[in-house]
């Protein structure tokens, strides 16, 4: 199975940039997410990749094979790449049945008639529509409609499929249920697959390596792990996460004594190292309460806040804080023992502190240094 | 490389190329047409070099000053213009009066037989409007005119000039034929009204004519002043009607006007008649888009839980039924059977045994001058059927096919300016009434122009000019039709590996099988009863029904022409309800054509 390169991959419809400067390497066998907020320039990436969009400039490559290259004249029609796409909509043909959905594809390629039975047999039967093979499109609920889709592309063994926020139209139960058939297809036919969301849940359940995007630009390229433990700047910081990340902004500290002051001081004081620091990120369940400043860890962050609200959430709890005039989110598992009103400490290891620098960039020298000391 | 690569990616699909060719057909089509006709208006025509002092083809205002500023500029336009717009405005002032008051008793009242009343008070658009015509002229036609009598002259009561001919039947007509425009579009507009606008009014106090008057009417400005300007359009076009009922006082419309003088060969004069009618219709639909974009402001789009409460009429509910039954009366039952009974009938209005005979369908060897068969029994009239089947079916079928076609040219090509030029040509038609685009016709194909032969007196310039004429309509289905499947399909189908060709065949064309056949079947239903452009273009050996009726009444056959109007009325009736039945549409979205 080949892989994905976009090189310096461009696209602009007239002024309007969708896609800048785009370089991505997607490996054989990947299960890779495109995660970013509506707009950000992910469903059109991979529209280029499935050719039903074409480059501005860059060059796109499937294995060896040179796709789509301005410079170079190249353009290959998306019929001839081979990939299979599932659009959010389904777009299953509403004249064929089922089986002739999931046939159209095969009836493409030169196979007997007798092998193409079989073949959408066994995919129908893989993803559980057999037995409505002779209904129509619109006789099928959300999510069987959702596996003909599915099983229309997989028919033909594609060797990229792009999936375009295919689960985005369930409800909560079978989104969940079709997560974990995607997952599963993916470990049985091993192929490429390029999945479009603004989903975070869906990304970090179903990656393997996530591409957040913004503004047409990549973010950053990582594990879910990575995304969400050390994002690469503030957007991605942000983006991932809920409830979200808790930011100290250096730029707009109130007056001395603030929450974002006493940060910068325990910058200064601990890690006089780390230089041009414009803001801190801590998420919500890194936060502990503490009765005191006496009780705080040694080396830790530490602030007085008053808890404003605890909400429970069915199994954690969000606690509410407002932390010497910010608000401030804490995500916990444990029943808090605190109740609104209550005046405590917030403690926050040091690992668990992002700095970014001033345009919103995360100083990576930090997360050494800042991990170093809590050893 | 990079024109390469762009010319590339535009050709790998046809898509792009269609779009062009279609851009070109059209432009010749509708545009050059217009641009010829209005060159006629200032360049010298063959003959007239002495009066204009320059040669054929030479710039020349002569017609101009003819048609504007001589001694019979008065005749020849000003009064067809002052009759034009005088009968339009009574005609729309009666039907949104008549109109607005059915309208509200079949969508908002529980008067008796609404259902059936909503179907029934829409036939006489349904009907050729001419139809009428020829009904009134059976009915009052009086000694003025010759050939057979009218009914009332028949029985010895002799009808003045004003009711038998002229403008008051021609204003009354055209109300009556347009009276369901209001019907549908306000009626419609009143069914989505939410009746919770009236009862939050109702609550502060306000008593119903208050609210009608201060809550309703304005929030159905918008569907009153689209139907009103429709109406208007469509009465600047009319032809028909005025020439039937105009033509014994010498009251001329602007129709008529221009085609006398298509008929006397002032074609210098008829293209600027022509520009005059298009300019009208022109400038119309303009005040619409800006009075609706004026009154969209404050448009109510009825939401899903909208309410839509039935008033009791009580004691008024008889009444109020025999009103609309009176309106269905005036406007549809008598003027048939008016016409039916006259092609049975063999002297005027007399109610004997005798006098019936069905000779006039199917009689042999009738004691008549001419036309010595009943008109079943007509090599013509076949003809003339014959031709109508296949002119008009052809043209609605290229046109139906066209249509979807710059449909997807439209929602497919990357190259948006080409898009948006294919959208516009193909609407243009409906800014100009079919009788100045059959001028225009005219003018383009009478004589050869390059490798186009002269197309005048052939079926080919019928067809060209009827399809130009419903490619509206027909881009507008296709348009509509290619957005609402998206392009999903076919990309699904594109990534699996389909070519173009493929595409078409198995996915675009098999989902849009429903909308082509209504794209092709409404316009040939409207495109049967059609007269103004046919009247222009048809000689007699091109002549389709309508046409062929109108010759019959030029020579007085009047059984003969009735029962050729009947047939034609009858076609588009079943036709439209048949249509209607099929493809589970209403006629209120197939409108105008």
């Amino acid at each position: 199975m080949p892989g994905i390169s976009l090189a310096k991959v461009q696209k602009s419809y007239g002024a309007y940039r969708a896609v800048t400067d785009l370089d991505l390497e997607v490996k054989d066998g990947e299960f890779l997410c495109l995660l970013g907020p509506s707009g950000c320039g992910k469903t059109t990436t991979l529209r280029m990749i499935a050719g039903l969009e074409n480059l501005s400039g860059g060059s796109l490559s499937v294995g060896e094979r040179v796709m789509d290259c301005p410079d170079k004249a190249v353009f290959v029609a998306p019929e001839k790449r081979g990939m299979g796409l599932v659009f959010q909509s389904y777009a299953l043909w509403p004249h064929l049945t089922i089986e002739q959905n999931t046939e159209f594809g095969l009836k493409l390629r030169k196979m007997t008639k007798s092998e193409r039975q079989k073949r959408t047999t066994e995919v129908m039967e893989a993803l559980g529509i057999e037995e409505f093979r002779d209904r129509l499109p619109s006789q099928l609920s959300g999510g069987q409609q959702q596996r003909v889709a599915l099983a229309r592309m997989l028919a033909v063994n594609p060797d990229v499929l792009l999936l375009d926020e295919p689960l985005s139209n369930l409800d909560a139960r079978l989104r969940l249920e079709m997560r974990a058939e995607l997952k599963r297809i993916h470990a049985a036919f091993g192929t490429t697959i390029v999945f479009v969301t603004h989903d975070q849940w869906e990304a970090m359940t179903l990656a393997d390596t996530i591409a957040v995007m913004n503004d047409g630009t990549l973010q950053q390229l990582g594990t879910p792990d990575d995304i969400y433990e050390r994002p690469a700047n503030r957007f991605v910081a942000e983006f991932v996460g809920s409830p979200p990340i808790n930011i100290l902004d250096f730029g707009k500290s109130g007056e001395s004594g603030g929450i974002v002051q006493r940060a910068r001081d325990y910058l200064a004081q601990h890690h006089p190292q780390i230089a041009g620091a414009g803001s801190v990120g801590i998420r919500p369940e890194a936060i502990a309460l503490v009765e005191g400043e006496a009780a705080l860890a040694p080396g830790a962050f530490g602030a007085p806040v008053q808890v404003t609200g605890v909400l429970p959430t069915g199994g954690s709890w969000i606690v509410e804080v407002q932390a010497e005039g910010q608000a401030m989110f804490i995500n916990t598992h444990v029943a808090p023992a605190v109740r609104t009103g209550d005046k405590r400490w917030l403690e926050v290891p040091p690992r668990a502190l992002s700095v970014f620098d001033a345009a919103g960039s995360r100083i990576a020298t930090a997360d050494a240094l800042l991990s170093r000391s809590a050893a | 490389m990079r024109m390469r690569y762009r010319f590339r990616v535009a050709m790998r699909e046809p898509t792009t190329l269609i779009g062009v060719v279609m851009a070109i057909l059209f432009a010749y089509l509708i545009i050059v047409p217009i641009i010829s006709i209005l060159l006629d208006s200032v360049q010298t025509q063959f003959g007239d070099e002495r009066r204009t002092g320059t040669e054929t083809g030479g710039w020349t205002s002569y017609y101009l000053i003819r048609t504007f500023a001589s001694p019979i500029a008065g005749i020849m336009f000003w009064k067809p213009l002052w009759n034009t717009l005088s009968v339009a405005f009574s005609a729309i002032v009666i039907s949104v009066l008549v109109g607005g008051v059915l309208a509200w008793l079949v969508s908002r009242t529980d008067m008796f037989a609404r259902r059936w009343f909503a179907t029934a008070l829409i036939v006489p658009y349904m009907l050729p409007a001419w139809t009428f015509a020829l009904a009134w002229t059976t009915l009052f036609k009086n000694r003025t005119v010759g050939g057979q009598q009218g009914w009332l002259e028949a029985i010895g009561i002799t009808p003045p000039d004003w009711l038998a001919y002229g403008r008051v039947p021609i204003t009354i007509i055209l109300a009556l034929h347009y009276t369901p425009f209001i019907i549908l579009l306000f009626g419609s507009a009143l069914r989505r009204f939410d009746s919770q606008l009236e009862d939050s009014a109702r609550i502060l106090g306000a008593r119903r004519g208050r609210i009608a008057w201060l809550i309703i009417l304005p929030l159905m400005k918008p569907a009153l002043i689209s139907a009103v300007v429709l109406i208007f359009a469509k009465c600047l076009g009319e032809f028909g009607v005025a020439y039937v009922l105009g033509l014994p006082v010498n009251f001329d419309v602007l129709a008529t006007s221009l085609y006398r003088n298509i008929g006397s060969r002032q074609t210098g004069v008829a293209g600027v008649l022509a520009g005059a009618i298009m300019i009208l219709g022109i400038l119309t639909l303009l005040v619409d888009a800006w009075l609706v974009r004026e009154a969209r402001r404050y448009v109510t789009v009825g939401s899903k839980g909208s309410m839509n409460r039935l008033s009791r009429l009580g004691r008024w509910r008889l009444p109020a039924t025999g009103l609309a039954g009176l309106f269905f009366v005036f406007a549809v039952a008598l003027p048939v059977l008016t016409l039916f009974l006259s092609t049975i009938m063999r002297v005027p209005a007399r109610f004997a045994m005798d006098n019936f005979t069905l000779d006039f369908w199917i009689g042999r060897n009738l004691d008549t001058v001419a036309l010595r068969q009943g008109i079943l029994l007509t090599p013509d009239f076949w003809r003339a059927a014959w031709n109508t089947v296949w002119i008009v079916g052809t043209a609605s079928i290229a046109s139906g096919i066209l249509g979807l076609l710059v449909g997807y040219a439209v929602v497919r090509t990357p190259f948006r300016p080409l898009a948006a030029f294919l959208r516009q040509v193909t609407f243009f038609p409906y800014l100009v009434p079919g009788i100045a685009f059959a001028a225009a016709y005219l003018s383009l194909f009478a004589v050869a122009r390059g490798p186009v032969p002269a197309l005048y007196g052939t079926t080919a310039i019928l067809i060209l000019a009827l399809m130009a004429d419903q490619m509206p309509y027909a881009s507008r289905a296709g348009l509509s039709a290619m957005m609402q499947l998206g392009k999903e399909p076919e990309e699904a189908a594109q990534v699996a590996g389909a070519g173009w060709s493929r595409r078409m065949r198995q996915i675009v064309v098999p989902i849009q099988k429903g909308s082509l056949v209504t794209g092709i079947l409404l316009p040939f239903i409207s495109g049967i009863k059609g007269l103004s452009l046919f009247v222009i273009l048809a000689v007699p050996s091109t002549d389709v029904l309508t046409t062929y009726s109108l010759r019959l009444v030029d020579y007085n056959y009047t059984q003969a022409a009735n029962a050729v109007v009947l047939m034609v009325a009858g076609l588009a009736l079943f036709g439209t309800l048949a249509a209607q039945k099929l493809t589970k549409t209403n006629l209120a979205e197939g409108l105008g054509g």
